[in-house]
């Protein structure tokens, strides 16, 4: 467990210096393409695929955060999941949606001690949750969704 | 393994359903937000402490208030339920010291956090250093506060002062994003965009990382800076941000947060405590509480809350606001807080980890957050939010009432006759 994981680790750490920092995922509205890619590119990691029914979902998990990626029948990615000790690089995981969300989240008013965000922009929500060292979010294109897939099943 | 285990719990709280004052609180809403005459008054909830709770002055007694004269009146309107206290810091070598207040109370982290913008000039040359350590602690809605850890000397009520790393929020000189990296967005550079002076973390560990950081490099919370250029580096847990609790003579082994109760239309303040240390002197001796072990091993300390069918990983958060969990009942328009027709009686069961593996049902309500708000008060006991799945949190309106006690990880404590070791929490 111990050494596999420090195999692991040390295979990331290279892949991440090769690749430059968060760019081995595949972004939101992104073709299945660069998920598969990605998978194989990640093949190493903790993994998985899981057909459910009107989607699938993609798993990695690297340095202490996994990632969730939806994908629908048609090959794009329309919502991304996460959970762990830190957030990942929502601005290489939302791709093209990136600037719209930082403008949306700069134009949402911080409300202190509401530990919790839903940020709205046009073609995007972000949503995050969670404590210190165990944070929580989901990002989705609402135009994507595939019908019939409800936003309580991204998670 | 797990989910068998809890199996039985679910059936159980399949059958007790959920009540609601309205009847049926699952549907989804459209009423107007505002309370309607055919809303039944929902019952009260008993509760530990009644209308007022008292400490006589003992060195381990600060004093807690909720929106209240340790409070900054500036932010009551923008932060309702913010609990705040009062510490002092002195410099490294005793020197330089300050009185703040202010600084929330925050049990869902641990140590001291600090804006530089409140240290007297000489304090604050004296903690900040370009060598120093950086860090970045982002919280839950995704808001973050960076700054230079340093160590001062912290006095909690009048204990004696305790020298820990603190963090220095807002060290301009240097930002990890400067470093190539996505770390640290969305900052909280100010005061004023906080919301408070400082936050101390008074939860259930004695660091605020442990040894993820001390084992690995890459934690994306401890930074060393050249210039603005940073990049990660692991942490010795001595070195981390701490839990001055634990760095206590006597007592080390936890805290109890002592708030009274508020009427159902809310209280402009409320005023308690923060007990140091759990059976340690004559003033901190459990009584009438149940200890609910909590899970350490990932570092944020959680047990499992059972709520409407779902198991959740459950925490209490002085930080938060609210009662923040996933339900279907309308929002306020800025979606923050839950704001249904008709006050909600909902339950929940906390169920504690291995080392204190203790079940109980905590009984809530939920009222409409614009008819709190539109009353002028600020301190609310069935104030919640929603938050989409995985995680309940049971923030400061939990608390009012209540006598939490909060046991430090590798401590001991001596609950209802019978040993307890930390992380766990006890009401």
């Amino acid at each position: 467990m111990k050494r596999k994981d420090r195999v692991i680790w040390i295979f990331l750490t290279l892949l991440t210096v090769a690749l430059g920092s968060g760019s081995a995922l595949a972004t939101l509205g992104g073709s299945a393409d660069s998920v598969e890619s990605d998978r194989q590119m990640l093949s190493a990691v903790q993994h998985s695929v899981t057909p459910s029914g009107a989607y699938t979902v993609h798993e990695m998990a690297y340095n202490g955060t996994t990632v969730r990626e939806y994908v629908s029948p048609q090959g794009i990615v329309f919502a991304i999941a996460w959970n762990g000790s830190r957030s990942p690089d929502l601005t290489t995981l939302l791709g093209s949606y990136a600037n719209e969300y930082e403008n949306a989240r700069q134009n949402t008013p911080h409300r202190p001690g509401v530990r919790h965000s839903s940020i709205k922009a046009d073609d995007v929500v972000v949503e995050r949750w969670g404590q210190v060292n165990n944070l929580q979010g989901r990002a989705y294109a609402p135009s994507l969704i595939p019908t019939g897939v409800t936003t309580d099943e991204i998670k | 393994m797990r989910s068998n285990r809890l199996l039985p719990l679910f059936m159980l709280f399949l059958g007790l359903g959920l009540l609601s004052a309205c009847g049926g609180g699952g549907g989804g809403g459209g009423n107007s937000g505002s309370s309607s005459s055919s809303c039944s008054t929902p019952a009260a909830i008993a509760l530990p402490n009644g209308s007022s709770v008292t400490q006589a002055p003992a060195n381990n007694v600060m004093t807690l208030t909720v929106n209240g004269s340790t409070c900054s009146a500036a932010f009551n309107a923008e932060y309702p339920d913010k609990p705040c206290v009062s510490v002092t810091i002195c410099d490294g070598s005793g020197n330089n010291c300050q009185l703040i207040d202010d600084i929330l109370l925050d049990t869902g982290d641990n140590g001291l956090r600090i804006f530089r913008q409140v240290l007297n000039s000489g304090l604050l040359s004296a903690l900040e250093n370009g060598s120093n350590p950086y860090e970045c602690v982002e919280y839950g809605d995704g808001s973050t506060v960076w700054g230079q850890v340093a160590t001062a000397r912290v006095t909690l009520g009048n204990e004696a002062p305790v020298p820990v790393p603190i963090q220095v929020i807002g060290s301009l000189t240097s930002d990890a994003k400067s470093g190539g990296g996505h770390w640290c967005t969305s900052q909280l550079t100010s005061v004023n965009n906080a919301g408070y002076n400082g936050s101390l973390g008074l939860g259930v560990f004695a660091q605020d990382c442990g040894l993820a950081c001390q084992n690995n490099p890459l934690n994306q919370l401890y930074f060393t800076c050249n210039g603005v250029t940073c990049s990660e580096i692991s942490m010795a847990t001595n070195n981390q941000v701490a839990n001055p609790v634990a760095s206590l003579t006597t007592d080390k082994n936890g805290v109890i947060v002592s708030l009274p109760t508020v009427p159902s239309t809310g209280a402009a303040s409320a005023s308690g405590y923060v007990i140091l240390g759990i059976g340690t002197q004559a003033n901190n001796i459990p009584s009438g509480v149940t200890a609910y072990g909590v899970n350490g091993s990932n570092h944020f300390g959680s047990f499992t809350t059972t709520f409407n069918g779902g198991v959740d990983q459950g925490f209490l958060d002085t930080g938060s606001n609210g009662i923040f969990f996933n339900y279907s009942t309308t929002k306020t328009s800025d979606g923050n807080f839950y704001a249904p027709s008709c006050t909600l009686s909902l339950s929940a069961t906390n169920t504690g980890y291995s080392n204190a593996p203790n079940q109980g049902a905590v009984p809530f309500q939920i009222a409409d957050a614009n008819t709190l708000f539109g009353s002028g008060n600020n301190v609310f006991f069935n104030l919640g939010g929603p938050i989409p799945d995985n995680e309940f949190d049971w923030g400061l309106p939990f608390f009012l009432g209540r006598n939490v006690y909060i046991g430090i990880e590798n401590t001991s404590s001596t609950i209802n006759s019978v040993p307890v070791t930390g992380p766990f929490w006890a009401y």
